[in-house]
Protein backbone atom coordinates (compact mmCIF):
# COMPACT_ATOMS: atom_id res chain seq x y z
CA UNK A 1 0.00 0.00 0.00
CA UNK A 2 3.13 2.41 1.25
CA UNK A 3 4.65 1.91 -2.42
CA UNK A 4 1.39 2.25 -4.68
CA UNK A 5 0.44 5.45 -2.44
CA UNK A 6 4.29 6.86 -3.25
CA UNK A 7 3.58 5.67 -7.06
CA UNK A 8 0.30 7.58 -7.19
CA UNK A 9 2.69 10.35 -5.59
CA UNK A 10 5.09 10.50 -7.79
CA UNK A 11 2.77 11.10 -10.50
CA UNK A 12 0.73 13.08 -9.46
CA UNK A 13 3.93 15.55 -8.41
CA UNK A 14 4.87 14.75 -12.02
CA UNK A 15 2.01 15.88 -13.86
CA UNK A 16 1.40 18.94 -11.14
CA UNK A 17 5.48 19.76 -12.44
CA UNK A 18 4.43 19.40 -16.05
CA UNK A 19 1.78 21.86 -15.85
CA UNK A 20 2.80 24.63 -13.16
CA UNK A 21 6.50 24.92 -14.66
CA UNK A 22 4.83 26.06 -17.79
CA UNK A 23 2.29 28.33 -16.13
CA UNK A 24 4.80 29.81 -13.91
CA UNK A 25 7.65 30.33 -16.80
CA UNK A 26 5.02 32.63 -18.78
CA UNK A 27 4.41 34.74 -15.89
CA UNK A 28 8.02 35.19 -14.76
CA UNK A 29 8.67 36.56 -18.28
CA UNK A 30 6.14 38.21 -19.38
CA UNK A 31 3.69 38.94 -15.94
CA UNK A 32 1.02 37.15 -18.17
CA UNK A 33 -0.93 35.00 -15.97
CA UNK A 34 -2.38 32.63 -18.34
CA UNK A 35 -6.01 31.54 -18.06
CA UNK A 36 -5.96 29.74 -21.63
CA UNK A 37 -2.93 27.17 -19.62
CA UNK A 38 -5.64 24.81 -19.27
CA UNK A 39 -6.51 24.42 -23.22
CA UNK A 40 -3.14 24.27 -24.45
CA UNK A 41 -3.23 20.94 -22.26
CA UNK A 42 -6.70 19.82 -24.03
CA UNK A 43 -5.01 20.82 -27.45
CA UNK A 44 -1.87 18.09 -26.28
CA UNK A 45 -5.13 16.03 -25.49
CA UNK A 46 -7.40 16.27 -28.74
CA UNK A 47 -3.71 16.37 -30.56
CA UNK A 48 -3.36 12.73 -29.70
CA UNK A 49 -6.83 11.80 -30.20
CA UNK A 50 -6.61 13.03 -33.64
CA UNK A 51 -2.97 11.63 -34.39
CA UNK A 52 -3.65 8.19 -33.16
CA UNK A 53 -7.43 7.38 -33.50
CA UNK A 54 -8.50 8.60 -37.04
CA UNK A 55 -4.84 8.72 -38.55
CA UNK A 56 -3.54 5.42 -36.74
CA UNK A 57 -0.31 6.75 -35.62
CA UNK A 58 1.22 5.20 -32.84
CA UNK A 59 0.77 6.42 -29.27
CA UNK A 60 4.25 7.42 -28.51
CA UNK A 61 5.03 8.98 -31.71
CA UNK A 62 1.88 10.95 -30.97
CA UNK A 63 3.06 12.51 -27.65
CA UNK A 64 6.22 14.85 -28.94
CA UNK A 65 4.41 15.74 -32.02
CA UNK A 66 1.21 16.62 -29.52
CA UNK A 67 3.34 18.64 -27.51
CA UNK A 68 4.97 20.41 -30.36
CA UNK A 69 1.60 21.16 -31.71
CA UNK A 70 0.55 22.80 -28.62
CA UNK A 71 3.90 24.63 -28.10
CA UNK A 72 3.12 26.17 -32.18
CA UNK A 73 -0.25 27.03 -30.97
CA UNK A 74 1.55 29.15 -28.14
CA UNK A 75 4.03 30.78 -30.26
CA UNK A 76 1.12 31.71 -32.32
CA UNK A 77 -1.00 33.32 -29.61
CA UNK A 78 1.44 35.07 -28.18
CA UNK A 79 2.66 36.60 -31.53
CA UNK A 80 -0.94 37.61 -32.63
CA UNK A 81 -2.93 37.80 -29.07
CA UNK A 82 -0.66 38.84 -26.31
CA UNK A 83 2.25 41.05 -27.94
CA UNK A 84 0.27 44.16 -27.51
CA UNK A 85 -0.03 43.84 -23.85
CA UNK A 86 3.22 43.36 -23.13
CA UNK A 87 3.19 45.45 -19.81
CA UNK A 88 -0.88 45.45 -19.33
CA UNK A 89 -1.23 42.70 -16.85
CA UNK A 90 -4.50 43.16 -16.30
CA UNK A 91 -5.82 43.52 -20.24
CA UNK A 92 -3.33 40.12 -20.64
CA UNK A 93 -5.03 38.34 -18.15
CA UNK A 94 -8.29 39.49 -19.08
CA UNK A 95 -6.97 38.26 -23.13
CA UNK A 96 -5.97 34.87 -22.06
CA UNK A 97 -9.73 34.10 -20.12
CA UNK A 98 -10.97 35.00 -23.89
CA UNK A 99 -8.48 32.94 -25.95
CA UNK A 100 -9.43 30.15 -23.33
CA UNK A 101 -13.49 30.25 -24.10
CA UNK A 102 -12.52 30.74 -28.01
CA UNK A 103 -10.38 27.82 -27.62
CA UNK A 104 -13.00 25.68 -25.75
CA UNK A 105 -15.44 26.60 -28.32
CA UNK A 106 -13.53 26.26 -31.32
CA UNK A 107 -13.05 22.05 -30.03
CA UNK A 108 -16.80 21.84 -29.39
CA UNK A 109 -17.83 23.17 -32.67
CA UNK A 110 -15.12 20.30 -34.26
CA UNK A 111 -15.59 17.64 -32.34
CA UNK A 112 -18.33 18.27 -30.30
CA UNK A 113 -18.81 18.16 -26.39
CA UNK A 114 -18.74 14.41 -26.18
CA UNK A 115 -15.84 12.39 -24.19
CA UNK A 116 -13.61 10.72 -26.61
CA UNK A 117 -11.58 8.79 -25.52
CA UNK A 118 -7.69 6.84 -26.52
CA UNK A 119 -7.41 3.06 -26.20
CA UNK A 120 -4.37 2.41 -23.49
CA UNK A 121 -1.40 1.78 -24.87
CA UNK A 122 0.08 0.17 -22.02
CA UNK A 123 -1.64 -2.02 -20.40
CA UNK A 124 -0.75 -4.64 -17.60
CA UNK A 125 0.75 -4.58 -13.91
CA UNK A 126 3.99 -4.72 -12.13
CA UNK A 127 3.92 -7.25 -9.46
CA UNK A 128 6.30 -7.32 -6.55
CA UNK A 129 5.31 -9.97 -3.76
CA UNK A 130 1.82 -8.04 -2.41
CA UNK A 131 2.94 -4.91 -4.49
CA UNK A 132 0.53 -4.03 -7.69
CA UNK A 133 2.04 -0.86 -9.94
CA UNK A 134 -0.39 -0.43 -13.09
CA UNK A 135 2.35 -0.08 -15.98
CA UNK A 136 0.45 3.32 -17.24
CA UNK A 137 0.99 4.97 -14.38
CA UNK A 138 4.32 3.98 -14.24
CA UNK A 139 5.08 4.83 -17.67
CA UNK A 140 2.81 8.78 -16.78
CA UNK A 141 5.05 9.87 -13.54
CA UNK A 142 8.58 8.68 -15.39
CA UNK A 143 7.88 10.75 -18.64
CA UNK A 144 6.89 13.51 -17.03
CA UNK A 145 9.97 13.18 -15.06
CA UNK A 146 12.19 13.17 -17.61
CA UNK A 147 10.70 16.06 -19.48
CA UNK A 148 10.49 18.00 -16.07
CA UNK A 149 14.59 17.06 -16.08
CA UNK A 150 15.13 17.87 -20.04
CA UNK A 151 12.91 21.27 -19.55
CA UNK A 152 16.09 21.96 -16.03
CA UNK A 153 18.55 20.93 -18.24
CA UNK A 154 17.85 23.46 -20.75
CA UNK A 155 17.05 26.42 -18.58
CA UNK A 156 20.02 26.20 -16.33
CA UNK A 157 22.63 24.80 -18.87
CA UNK A 158 21.36 26.28 -22.05
CA UNK A 159 22.17 29.94 -23.93
CA UNK A 160 18.16 30.21 -24.24
CA UNK A 161 17.87 29.29 -20.42
CA UNK A 162 20.18 31.52 -19.18
CA UNK A 163 18.77 34.17 -21.79
CA UNK A 164 15.47 33.08 -20.35
CA UNK A 165 16.03 33.72 -16.58
CA UNK A 166 17.76 36.68 -17.69
CA UNK A 167 15.14 38.24 -19.46
CA UNK A 168 12.38 37.33 -16.53
CA UNK A 169 15.16 39.25 -14.01
CA UNK A 170 15.92 42.58 -16.03
CA UNK A 171 14.05 42.83 -19.16
CA UNK A 172 15.90 46.10 -19.79
CA UNK A 173 19.66 45.31 -19.27
CA UNK A 174 18.67 41.85 -21.16
CA UNK A 175 17.77 43.85 -23.94
CA UNK A 176 20.49 46.09 -23.73
CA UNK A 177 22.83 43.13 -23.84
CA UNK A 178 21.46 41.63 -27.07
CA UNK A 179 18.35 39.63 -26.19
CA UNK A 180 15.45 40.83 -27.96
CA UNK A 181 12.06 40.20 -26.72
CA UNK A 182 10.70 39.55 -29.86
CA UNK A 183 12.48 36.43 -30.27
CA UNK A 184 12.81 35.23 -26.35
CA UNK A 185 9.02 35.94 -25.59
CA UNK A 186 7.17 34.08 -28.10
CA UNK A 187 9.71 30.72 -27.80
CA UNK A 188 8.95 31.19 -23.71
CA UNK A 189 5.41 31.02 -24.63
CA UNK A 190 5.76 28.58 -27.15
CA UNK A 191 7.79 26.21 -24.47
CA UNK A 192 5.56 26.94 -21.68
CA UNK A 193 2.56 25.00 -24.19
CA UNK A 194 4.63 22.38 -25.01
CA UNK A 195 5.21 21.69 -21.18
CA UNK A 196 0.91 22.28 -20.71
CA UNK A 197 0.63 20.03 -24.23
CA UNK A 198 2.45 16.99 -23.25
CA UNK A 199 1.43 17.17 -19.59
CA UNK A 200 -2.20 16.45 -21.76
CA UNK A 201 -0.87 13.81 -24.13
CA UNK A 202 0.89 12.31 -21.24
CA UNK A 203 -2.36 11.62 -19.71
CA UNK A 204 -4.77 11.24 -21.96
CA UNK A 205 -5.30 6.92 -21.60
CA UNK A 206 -6.07 7.92 -18.24
CA UNK A 207 -8.40 10.62 -18.54
CA UNK A 208 -10.89 11.17 -20.95
CA UNK A 209 -10.89 14.12 -23.43
CA UNK A 210 -13.16 16.52 -23.27
CA UNK A 211 -13.37 20.33 -24.41
CA UNK A 212 -13.63 21.58 -20.72
CA UNK A 213 -10.72 19.27 -19.58
CA UNK A 214 -8.78 22.25 -19.47
CA UNK A 215 -10.57 23.92 -16.09
CA UNK A 216 -9.41 21.14 -13.95
CA UNK A 217 -5.58 21.43 -15.24
CA UNK A 218 -5.63 25.21 -14.90
CA UNK A 219 -6.85 25.20 -11.31
CA UNK A 220 -4.34 22.29 -10.49
CA UNK A 221 -1.40 24.80 -11.94
CA UNK A 222 -2.65 27.87 -10.39
CA UNK A 223 -2.55 26.51 -6.75
CA UNK A 224 0.78 24.67 -7.05
CA UNK A 225 2.42 28.38 -8.89
CA UNK A 226 0.61 30.54 -6.44
CA UNK A 227 2.22 28.27 -2.86
CA UNK A 228 5.46 28.08 -5.00
CA UNK A 229 5.37 31.85 -6.01
CA UNK A 230 4.38 33.18 -8.54
CA UNK A 231 7.38 33.25 -11.68
CA UNK A 232 9.26 30.80 -9.82
CA UNK A 233 10.68 27.76 -11.33
CA UNK A 234 11.92 26.37 -7.91
CA UNK A 235 9.20 27.07 -5.80
CA UNK A 236 6.70 25.31 -8.77
CA UNK A 237 8.68 22.43 -8.55
CA UNK A 238 8.58 22.17 -4.65
CA UNK A 239 5.19 23.25 -4.54
CA UNK A 240 4.00 20.07 -6.63
CA UNK A 241 5.70 17.46 -4.81
CA UNK A 242 3.64 19.09 -1.44
CA UNK A 243 0.59 19.18 -3.33
CA UNK A 244 1.30 15.94 -5.44
CA UNK A 245 1.95 13.92 -2.27
CA UNK A 246 -0.71 15.11 -0.28
CA UNK A 247 -3.54 14.97 -2.74
CA UNK A 248 -2.19 10.95 -3.25
CA UNK A 249 -2.00 10.42 0.12
CA UNK A 250 -5.50 11.90 1.17
CA UNK A 251 -6.80 10.33 -2.04
CA UNK A 252 -5.68 6.73 -1.27
CA UNK A 253 -6.82 6.80 2.16
CA UNK A 254 -9.68 8.89 2.42
CA UNK A 255 -11.33 10.31 -0.99
CA UNK A 256 -10.06 12.55 -3.67
CA UNK A 257 -12.89 14.62 -2.33
CA UNK A 258 -11.24 15.01 0.45
CA UNK A 259 -7.72 15.49 -0.89
CA UNK A 260 -8.99 18.71 -2.82
CA UNK A 261 -10.46 20.20 0.23
CA UNK A 262 -7.50 19.49 2.30
CA UNK A 263 -4.92 20.79 -0.58
CA UNK A 264 -6.82 24.06 -1.04
CA UNK A 265 -6.60 24.61 3.10
CA UNK A 266 -3.29 23.95 3.10
CA UNK A 267 -2.59 26.90 0.39
CA UNK A 268 -4.74 29.16 2.26
CA UNK A 269 -2.77 28.16 5.55
CA UNK A 270 0.76 28.73 3.91
CA UNK A 271 -0.41 32.34 2.17
CA UNK A 272 -1.58 33.06 5.54
CA UNK A 273 1.75 32.76 6.76
CA UNK A 274 4.01 33.52 3.84
CA UNK A 275 1.44 35.35 1.11
CA UNK A 276 4.52 35.92 -1.86
CA UNK A 277 4.25 32.25 -1.67
CA UNK A 278 7.05 29.38 -0.63
CA UNK A 279 9.65 30.64 -3.25
CA UNK A 280 7.88 34.17 -4.07
CA UNK A 281 9.49 37.26 -2.97
CA UNK A 282 7.51 39.87 -2.44
CA UNK B 1 34.66 53.20 -32.10
CA UNK B 2 33.79 56.91 -32.22
CA UNK B 3 30.21 58.02 -30.88
CA UNK B 4 28.74 61.54 -32.00
CA UNK B 5 25.94 63.20 -30.00
CA UNK B 6 24.32 66.17 -31.21
CA UNK B 7 21.20 68.44 -29.90
CA UNK B 8 20.18 65.42 -27.79
CA UNK B 9 17.52 66.10 -25.58
CA UNK B 10 15.94 64.19 -23.01
CA UNK B 11 12.23 64.34 -21.21
CA UNK B 12 10.86 62.15 -18.35
CA UNK B 13 7.20 63.62 -18.57
CA UNK B 14 7.36 67.41 -17.83
CA UNK B 15 11.19 67.11 -16.78
CA UNK B 16 13.86 68.18 -18.80
CA UNK B 17 16.89 65.17 -18.00
CA UNK B 18 18.83 66.45 -20.87
CA UNK B 19 18.61 69.68 -23.11
CA UNK B 20 20.31 70.05 -26.54
CA UNK B 21 23.82 68.32 -25.61
CA UNK B 22 26.54 67.75 -28.42
CA UNK B 23 29.52 65.95 -27.01
CA UNK B 24 32.21 63.34 -29.29
CA UNK B 25 33.97 60.49 -28.33
CA UNK B 26 37.26 59.66 -29.90
CA UNK B 27 37.81 56.33 -30.95
CA UNK B 28 40.23 54.27 -28.24
CA UNK B 29 39.81 57.20 -26.07
CA UNK B 30 38.54 58.29 -22.51
CA UNK B 31 35.81 60.51 -22.01
CA UNK B 32 35.09 61.87 -19.15
CA UNK B 33 31.14 63.08 -18.48
CA UNK B 34 31.83 65.10 -14.81
CA UNK B 35 28.96 67.37 -13.38
CA UNK B 36 26.70 67.11 -10.26
CA UNK B 37 23.95 64.64 -8.91
CA UNK B 38 21.34 64.75 -11.16
CA UNK B 39 22.79 66.56 -13.83
CA UNK B 40 21.79 63.94 -16.35
CA UNK B 41 24.93 62.20 -16.63
CA UNK B 42 23.24 58.51 -16.29
CA UNK B 43 20.50 59.89 -18.59
CA UNK B 44 23.33 60.17 -21.58
CA UNK B 45 24.38 56.88 -20.99
CA UNK B 46 20.91 55.41 -20.96
CA UNK B 47 20.42 57.71 -24.22
CA UNK B 48 23.57 56.05 -25.91
CA UNK B 49 22.86 52.27 -25.32
CA UNK B 50 19.03 52.60 -26.01
CA UNK B 51 17.21 52.62 -22.42
CA UNK B 52 15.63 56.08 -22.69
CA UNK B 53 13.41 57.49 -25.45
CA UNK B 54 14.84 60.35 -26.80
CA UNK B 55 13.06 63.71 -27.87
CA UNK B 56 15.19 65.35 -29.66
CA UNK B 57 18.90 64.93 -31.41
CA UNK B 58 20.67 62.73 -33.19
CA UNK B 59 22.95 59.76 -31.83
CA UNK B 60 25.17 58.39 -34.01
CA UNK B 61 27.97 55.22 -33.68
CA UNK B 62 30.78 55.23 -36.47
CA UNK B 63 28.32 57.07 -38.16
CA UNK B 64 25.36 54.54 -38.08
CA UNK B 65 22.17 56.86 -36.69
CA UNK B 66 21.39 55.14 -33.30
CA UNK B 67 17.89 56.90 -32.51
CA UNK B 68 15.90 54.64 -33.70
CA UNK B 69 17.54 51.58 -32.98
CA UNK B 70 16.56 49.56 -29.69
CA UNK B 71 18.65 48.70 -27.18
CA UNK B 72 19.69 44.87 -28.69
CA UNK B 73 20.07 46.54 -32.16
CA UNK B 74 22.99 48.67 -30.55
CA UNK B 75 24.42 46.12 -28.76
CA UNK B 76 24.77 44.00 -31.49
CA UNK B 77 26.62 47.33 -33.21
CA UNK B 78 28.76 46.88 -30.27
CA UNK B 79 27.77 48.58 -27.61
CA UNK B 80 28.17 48.05 -23.89
CA UNK B 81 26.74 49.60 -20.96
CA UNK B 82 27.68 49.20 -17.16
CA UNK B 83 24.66 50.62 -15.94
CA UNK B 84 23.81 53.08 -13.15
CA UNK B 85 22.88 50.95 -9.42
CA UNK B 86 24.89 47.99 -11.61
CA UNK B 87 21.90 46.40 -12.39
CA UNK B 88 23.43 42.77 -11.84
CA UNK B 89 21.39 39.84 -12.39
CA UNK B 90 19.94 38.94 -8.94
CA UNK B 91 19.21 35.65 -9.31
CA UNK B 92 22.03 34.14 -11.85
CA UNK B 93 25.74 33.60 -10.27
CA UNK B 94 28.68 35.78 -10.83
CA UNK B 95 29.44 33.31 -14.05
CA UNK B 96 26.29 33.89 -15.01
CA UNK B 97 25.90 36.99 -15.29
CA UNK B 98 29.49 37.35 -16.91
CA UNK B 99 27.87 35.14 -19.56
CA UNK B 100 24.70 37.06 -20.39
CA UNK B 101 27.41 39.85 -21.42
CA UNK B 102 28.95 37.02 -24.28
CA UNK B 103 24.80 35.43 -25.47
CA UNK B 104 25.08 37.09 -28.48
CA UNK B 105 28.57 36.16 -29.00
CA UNK B 106 29.82 33.66 -32.09
CA UNK B 107 33.09 32.95 -30.73
CA UNK B 108 32.25 30.89 -27.85
CA UNK B 109 35.66 29.43 -27.66
CA UNK B 110 37.07 32.22 -26.74
CA UNK B 111 34.17 32.87 -23.91
CA UNK B 112 35.86 31.06 -21.65
CA UNK B 113 39.75 32.47 -22.02
CA UNK B 114 37.61 36.08 -21.76
CA UNK B 115 36.17 34.66 -18.90
CA UNK B 116 39.91 34.40 -17.25
CA UNK B 117 40.92 37.77 -18.71
CA UNK B 118 38.06 39.58 -16.44
CA UNK B 119 39.07 37.22 -13.23
CA UNK B 120 42.38 38.26 -13.52
CA UNK B 121 41.46 42.03 -13.76
CA UNK B 122 39.08 41.50 -10.90
CA UNK B 123 40.16 38.39 -8.89
CA UNK B 124 37.79 38.66 -6.14
CA UNK B 125 35.19 38.25 -8.76
CA UNK B 126 36.93 34.52 -9.03
CA UNK B 127 36.26 33.79 -5.64
CA UNK B 128 32.91 34.89 -5.62
CA UNK B 129 32.02 33.22 -8.87
CA UNK B 130 29.30 30.93 -7.61
CA UNK B 131 27.59 33.78 -5.46
CA UNK B 132 24.16 34.88 -7.01
CA UNK B 133 24.22 38.89 -8.15
CA UNK B 134 21.97 39.56 -5.33
CA UNK B 135 24.29 38.40 -2.32
CA UNK B 136 27.36 40.32 -3.49
CA UNK B 137 28.73 43.49 -2.12
CA UNK B 138 28.48 46.78 -3.66
CA UNK B 139 31.81 46.77 -4.83
CA UNK B 140 31.94 43.03 -5.88
CA UNK B 141 28.47 43.43 -8.01
CA UNK B 142 30.51 47.21 -9.30
CA UNK B 143 33.33 44.39 -10.46
CA UNK B 144 30.90 42.42 -11.85
CA UNK B 145 28.84 44.65 -14.03
CA UNK B 146 31.83 45.82 -15.74
CA UNK B 147 32.41 42.28 -16.24
CA UNK B 148 29.64 41.65 -18.07
CA UNK B 149 30.50 44.64 -20.17
CA UNK B 150 33.84 43.64 -21.31
CA UNK B 151 32.57 39.85 -22.04
CA UNK B 152 30.57 41.35 -24.84
CA UNK B 153 33.82 42.46 -26.40
CA UNK B 154 32.42 46.04 -26.92
CA UNK B 155 33.84 49.00 -29.20
CA UNK B 156 32.10 51.09 -27.09
CA UNK B 157 31.75 51.09 -23.81
CA UNK B 158 30.17 53.13 -21.50
CA UNK B 159 30.82 53.05 -17.59
CA UNK B 160 28.44 54.22 -15.01
CA UNK B 161 30.15 55.04 -11.50
CA UNK B 162 32.44 52.37 -11.46
CA UNK B 163 34.36 53.46 -8.63
CA UNK B 164 30.89 53.94 -6.14
CA UNK B 165 30.97 51.68 -3.79
CA UNK B 166 34.28 50.66 -4.01
CA UNK B 167 37.24 50.61 -1.27
CA UNK B 168 39.68 53.41 -1.42
CA UNK B 169 42.29 50.97 -2.27
CA UNK B 170 40.82 50.02 -4.67
CA UNK B 171 39.05 52.39 -7.08
CA UNK B 172 43.35 53.17 -7.90
CA UNK B 173 43.31 49.15 -9.11
CA UNK B 174 39.78 49.78 -11.06
CA UNK B 175 41.12 52.78 -12.91
CA UNK B 176 43.91 51.38 -14.15
CA UNK B 177 41.47 48.32 -15.40
CA UNK B 178 39.92 50.84 -17.07
CA UNK B 179 43.03 52.09 -18.58
CA UNK B 180 44.20 49.18 -19.77
CA UNK B 181 41.01 48.45 -21.76
CA UNK B 182 40.83 51.73 -23.79
CA UNK B 183 44.63 50.91 -24.46
CA UNK B 184 43.23 47.58 -25.90
CA UNK B 185 41.23 49.76 -28.37
CA UNK B 186 38.02 50.24 -26.90
CA UNK B 187 35.96 53.76 -26.90
CA UNK B 188 35.03 54.57 -23.43
CA UNK B 189 32.32 57.08 -22.06
CA UNK B 190 33.13 57.28 -18.41
CA UNK B 191 30.49 58.97 -16.22
CA UNK B 192 31.89 59.96 -12.54
CA UNK B 193 30.83 61.48 -9.48
CA UNK B 194 34.66 61.65 -8.70
CA UNK B 195 36.10 64.15 -11.12
CA UNK B 196 39.42 64.11 -10.24
CA UNK B 197 39.75 60.38 -10.72
CA UNK B 198 37.61 60.73 -13.98
CA UNK B 199 39.47 63.94 -15.49
CA UNK B 200 42.83 61.88 -14.23
CA UNK B 201 42.47 58.97 -16.84
CA UNK B 202 40.56 60.52 -19.25
CA UNK B 203 41.72 62.19 -22.73
CA UNK B 204 38.40 64.83 -23.34
CA UNK B 205 35.95 65.70 -21.07
CA UNK B 206 32.72 67.14 -20.88
CA UNK B 207 30.67 68.97 -18.04
CA UNK B 208 27.22 69.08 -17.68
CA UNK B 209 24.82 70.82 -15.25
CA UNK B 210 21.21 70.34 -14.77
CA UNK B 211 20.81 68.35 -18.00
CA UNK B 212 23.10 71.19 -20.16
CA UNK B 213 26.76 70.92 -21.72
CA UNK B 214 28.33 73.84 -19.62
CA UNK B 215 32.01 73.30 -20.41
CA UNK B 216 34.10 71.00 -22.34
CA UNK B 217 37.46 70.07 -23.73
CA UNK B 218 40.95 68.21 -22.93
CA UNK B 219 40.37 66.53 -19.61
CA UNK B 220 44.18 68.23 -18.12
CA UNK B 221 43.27 71.48 -19.00
CA UNK B 222 39.79 70.71 -16.99
CA UNK B 223 41.72 69.25 -14.13
CA UNK B 224 43.46 72.84 -14.27
CA UNK B 225 40.82 74.70 -14.20
CA UNK B 226 40.39 77.34 -11.58
CA UNK B 227 36.82 77.61 -11.36
CA UNK B 228 36.24 73.67 -11.71
CA UNK B 229 38.71 73.21 -8.90
CA UNK B 230 36.59 75.24 -6.71
CA UNK B 231 32.75 73.59 -7.37
CA UNK B 232 33.87 70.28 -8.57
CA UNK B 233 37.33 69.07 -7.69
CA UNK B 234 36.84 70.33 -4.05
CA UNK B 235 40.01 71.76 -3.45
Amino acid sequence: MLVQTLVIAATSSAYMMLLALGFTLIFGLMRIVNFAHGEFVMLGAYAVYVLTVPCGLNYFVAIPLAGLFAGLCGVVAERLIFRPFLGDELGAMITSLALAIILQGAVMIVFTVDQLSVPRPISGVLHFGSIYLPNDQIFVAGSSFLVVIAFHFLVHHTRLGLALRAVAQDTEIARAYGMAPSVILPLAFGIGCVLAGLAGALTVPLYAVNPFMGEAALLKAFIVVVLGGLGSLPGAMIAAVILGTTDAVISVWFSATMATLVSFVLVVIILIVKPSGLWGRA
Amino acid sequence: MRLDISGLSVRYGAVEALNDVSIAAREGCITAIIGANGAGKSTLLKAIAGLVDVSDGQISANGVALVDKPPEARHALGIALSPEGRRLFPELTVVENLMTGAIRRTDRDRVAADITAVYDLFPRLKERRASLGRNLSGGEQQMCAIGRALLSRPSLLLLDEPSLGLAPKVVGEMAHAIERVARSGVTIVLVEQNSRLALSISSDAFLLEAGRMIMSGPAKDMLADKRLQDVYLGT
